[in-house]
């Protein structure tokens, strides 16, 4: 038998160089970018309101990110000799975190892109070398994957340019230095994408990113974890502390970190020092070019290999014997499942809504994107809060306790908006070619969407809520004034909730079956601005609504006042539309 | 035109495709049956190129479709029963792109896609988007697109889906016409209707092995039904499912 290495060659071989291909890249490129042209301007045609309320949101965010990092940069400058250490660390750190996102990112954009694609699909029985298919899918999903890093990272580099007094010429190169910088997590995702297809099953490759992602943040925790510090040591020796703060950010300037030379890079030409800042670009030039030449030449025959295996193996999981013997008896003892079980100990719901409950679970349930994300958000949140404890023998002052409070019930609020539009918001359309099946049945659209809504509502109380107690416990605060931020975010839950589902049901889209592309319509939009516009403003109606001012309690009309509007605000943003969205499907036509 | 030796395919425990070995010759218009899961789509993505065999070989016009890809795909079109198409492009686009990725100079490809257009008539929907045509539209879109630079294997999974009679009669009459003059036909359906007019020669594929394979009348000795193509079919897969019934039995 010939060796492996040969076998490979042998199969390279039988692909002709994409060179005598007559531009068949070019031919993809020029059709994607065609495509994505005319969704830009369907945008435009489709509303004015919805390109308004994006260029709005756009502008927004830049002005807001780049005011708030311009003045974060500007107070971290002004510590008298820490100053440009401070900022340096924050910089190489931002970039490392920043680096481990775009690889994850990366990752599960190309493997999707690569292996979940219909164009993919398509084009592979067609007279094109898998090389030519692989470098499209690698280009489109290093964008997809990068627009964001762009438009988050954008703002912070034009605020740091300003507070460093960097030349015009800062801006174009930092452009440059980015554009080498994220070529490099584009390759490392998109061969790690090509190999975890090769070797698991999509049901393993989400338990296996999960398990790393977990591995992760326990790693994180157990490295910055907080360390005990006496009043005493931060008045006397707040250098030591410094620096033993300090440390745990080394990992950030490892050298071999592609973060640490795009940091490296971008400072150096800020501060002058072109030559330090060459050096670190051609670092970046030459590792983007090497692992790019080889993204572009000698990833076809894996890739095709590859995609071959994803489409062609039974489950890596079913292959444990213990998995195999569990589904079999599964099969044929045909059990009612645990969802069943619990939901048939609710009382009062019928028959019928207790189906749909407990349908809507195991899709959510089986959808490991939903409960992975909904992990993620909730779970950071969560490790801050409960990180909270540390500090709070330090926040002694009523002010920061208080704001610290009422910005928890903001975040909260926030990750479940997020949460709300990116899952709640598509629920009726997700119904969509299926809606036939509750559309007939004789539950009929309206208690459909109300036990949706139910739904939503009660698994984003048991988060938001629990979160919201462990948070005023952190603080020590007193058990009225939780009840009060209690009641707040049960309150802004519903509406939430209520937000969501009326929006959806108002501009369905039940032709797509991809919630991600659902919620980018014009409905999804508005649900999300509309949803973070409610945040801000609530938040602010019960911070000064609250009975406990600075200056003493504050006289009831004034807070019956803020409370009525903050009531009448959700009744708006959340009973309305739901009302509205109910008499809609009323009448709906499918 | 078409030699699948020995051709196997697993999915995990599951074999898929068993042991097919089929030779269809030039312009034969072939019909491949057979129940749900009997392995007819995982015979065609070998066939396409889309998943590689566990073990045996599919060939395309003299091309092994592993070891010759480019060559083999050259000459075959291939259209799934739900075709991709790009939602924001035009059928006269979308047929543009196509002809282009098979090389075709542009003369050629303006004359056959207008013939092709003429026949499938689709001129009204030329310049219209895609992602706005009924699911039968964007079927004949996808067969013309296949037809456009003559292949010398045509194959299809349930291309009847969406079409409506007159397209459907249509569609027949040009794989009749291109199958006279050359082209080879592979048709993987349900409708059994099909294969009785059109087909030359038929294979029933019942678990992953063809269990019969000969033309109308040789099927038909060979089942011992009389009548219609459909009684054939359901005696031939009924005893191939007794046999295998008293083969687990005896094991």
């Amino acid at each position: 038998m010939p060796p492996r290495s040969e076998v490979r060659r042998a199969a390279a071989a039988n692909w002709p160089s994409p060179a005598t291909v007559a531009n068949p890249l070019w031919l993809l490129l020029r059709v994607n970018a065609l495509q994505s042209w005319r969704r830009v301007l369907a945008l435009r045609q489709q509303s004015k309101l919805l390109t308004a309320l994006i260029g709005v949101f756009l502008v927004g965010y830049a002005a807001l990110a780049f005011l708030l990092f311009y003045r974060g940069l500007r107070f971290a400058g002004q510590f008298p000799g820490l100053g440009a250490v401070l900022i340096e660390r924050m910089i190489y750190l931002l970039f490392a975190c920043l680096f481990a996102l775009l690889l994850l990112s990366n990752l599960v954009i190309s493997y999707t892109n690569l292996f979940r694609n219909r164009e993919t699909a398509f084009l592979l029985p067609l007279p094109l070398p898998p090389q030519t298919i692989f470098r499209w899918k690698f280009i489109e999903s290093t964008l997809l994957a990068s627009w964001a890093f762009l438009f988050l990272i954008a703002p912070l580099l034009a605020a740091y340019g300003l507070t460093q007094n960097a030349a015009w010429h800062f801006y174009p190169i930092t452009l440059l230095f980015i554009a080498l910088f994220i070529v490099l997590p584009a390759t490392a995702g998109a061969w790690l994408a090509v190999t975890v297809a090769r070797f698991l099953d999509r049901r393993a490759f989400q338990l296996a990113a999960l398990a790393v992602a977990a591995g992760m943040i326990v790693v994180s925790i157990i490295w910055l974890r907080p360390e005990p510090v006496t009043d005493e040591q931060l008045q006397t020796r707040v250098l030591v502390v410094l620096d033993r703060l300090l440390l745990r950010t080394r990992f950030a300037q490892f050298p071999l970190l592609p973060s640490y030379w795009l940091s490296a890079g971008v400072q150096h030409w800020a501060e002058g020092a072109l030559a330090a800042a060459g050096f670190f670009a051609l670092v970046l030039l030459s590792y983007a070019l090497f692992f790019g030449s080889l993204m572009f030449t000698r990833m076809g025959t894996r890739f095709y290999n590859a995609a071959s295996a994803v489409q062609s193996r039974g489950s890596v999981l079913g292959r444990w014997r213990g998995m195999r013997a569990w589904r079999r008896r599964a099969v044929f003892s045909y059990p009612r499942g645990w969802f069943e079980t619990v939901f048939g100990w609710l009382p009062a719901v019928s028959a019928d809504a207790r189906a749909l409950l407990v349908k809507d679970a195991r899709v959510f349930w089986r959808d490991t994107t939903q409960w992975g994300q909904t992990l993620v958000l909730f779970g950071l949140l969560a490790v801050y809060i409960l990180n909270l404890r540390h500090f709070s023998e330090q926040l002694t002052n009523p002010f920061w306790i208080n704001l610290i409070s009422y910005l928890n019930l903001g975040a909260c609020s926030l990750n479940l908006a997020t949460l709300t539009t990116r899952f709640v918001y598509p629920q009726f359309s997700l119904e969509g070619k299926r809606l036939w099946i509750v559309g007939l049945a004789p539950l009929g659209l309206p208690r459909v969407l109300r036990v949706k809504f139910a739904f939503g509502s009660a698994l984003s109380l048991l988060v938001t809520a629990g979160l919201m107690v462990v948070s005023c416990r952190m603080l020590v605060l007193a058990w009225a004034r939780t009840f009060y931020l209690l009641g707040a975010v049960v309150v802004m839950t519903l509406a939430l909730n209520a937000l969501a589902i009326g929006l959806g049901a108002l501009y369905p889209n039940l032709k797509e079956d991809n919630p991600s592309k659902i919620v980018s319509g014009f409905g999804g939009t508005f649900c999300l601005v509309l949803s973070f516009l409610y945040i801000v403003a609530s938040v602010v109606l019960v911070a000064v609504g609250s009975p406990w001012g600075r200056a003493g309690d504050k006289p009831w009309p004034w807070v019956a006042g803020a409370w009525l509007a903050f009531l009448g605000l959700s009744w708006l943003v959340g009973w309305v539309p739901l009302r509205l969205g109910v008499r809609r499907v009323v009448e709906f036509e499918y | 035109m078409i030699e699948l030796n020995h051709l196997v395919k697993r999915f995990g425990d599951l074999v898929a495709v068993n042991d097919l070995t089929l030779h269809i010759s030039a312009g034969e218009f072939f019909a491949l049956l057979g129940p749900n899961a009997a392995g007819k789509t995982t015979t065609i993505k070998v066939l396409a190129g889309l998943i590689k065999p566990t073990a045996g070989t599919a060939r395309v016009a003299g091309f092994d479709v592993q070891h010759e890809p480019l060559e083999a795909r050259r000459r075959l079109a291939y259209v799934p029963d739900f075709p991709f198409l790009y939602d924001k492009l035009t059928p006269w686009e979308f047929l543009r792109f196509t002809g282009q990725l098979f090389r075709m100079d542009e003369a050629r490809l303006e004359r056959v896609a207008r013939e092709l257009v003429r026949r499938f008539n689709l001129e009204p929907y030329l310049a219209k988007a895609i992602e706005g045509l009924s699911h039968g539209t964007r079927q004949r879109v996808a067969i013309v697109s296949a037809l456009l630079h003559a292949p010398e294997v045509f194959v299809l999974d349930e291309p009847m889906v969406g079409l409506d009679p007159h397209h459907a009669r249509v569609l027949k009459d040009i794989l009749k016409e291109r199958s006279q003059q050359g082209m080879t036909v592979f048709v993987s359906t349900h409708q059994l209707s099909i294969a009785e007019e059109m087909a030359d020669r038929i294979g029933i594929m019942h678990e992953g092995r063809l269990i019969a394979l000969g033309t109308r009348e040789e099927l038909r000795r060979q089942s011992g039904a009389a009548g219609a193509l459909e009684q054939t079919f359901l005696a031939l897969t009924e005893q191939e499912a007794n046999l295998r019934e008293e083969h687990a039995a005896a094991k």
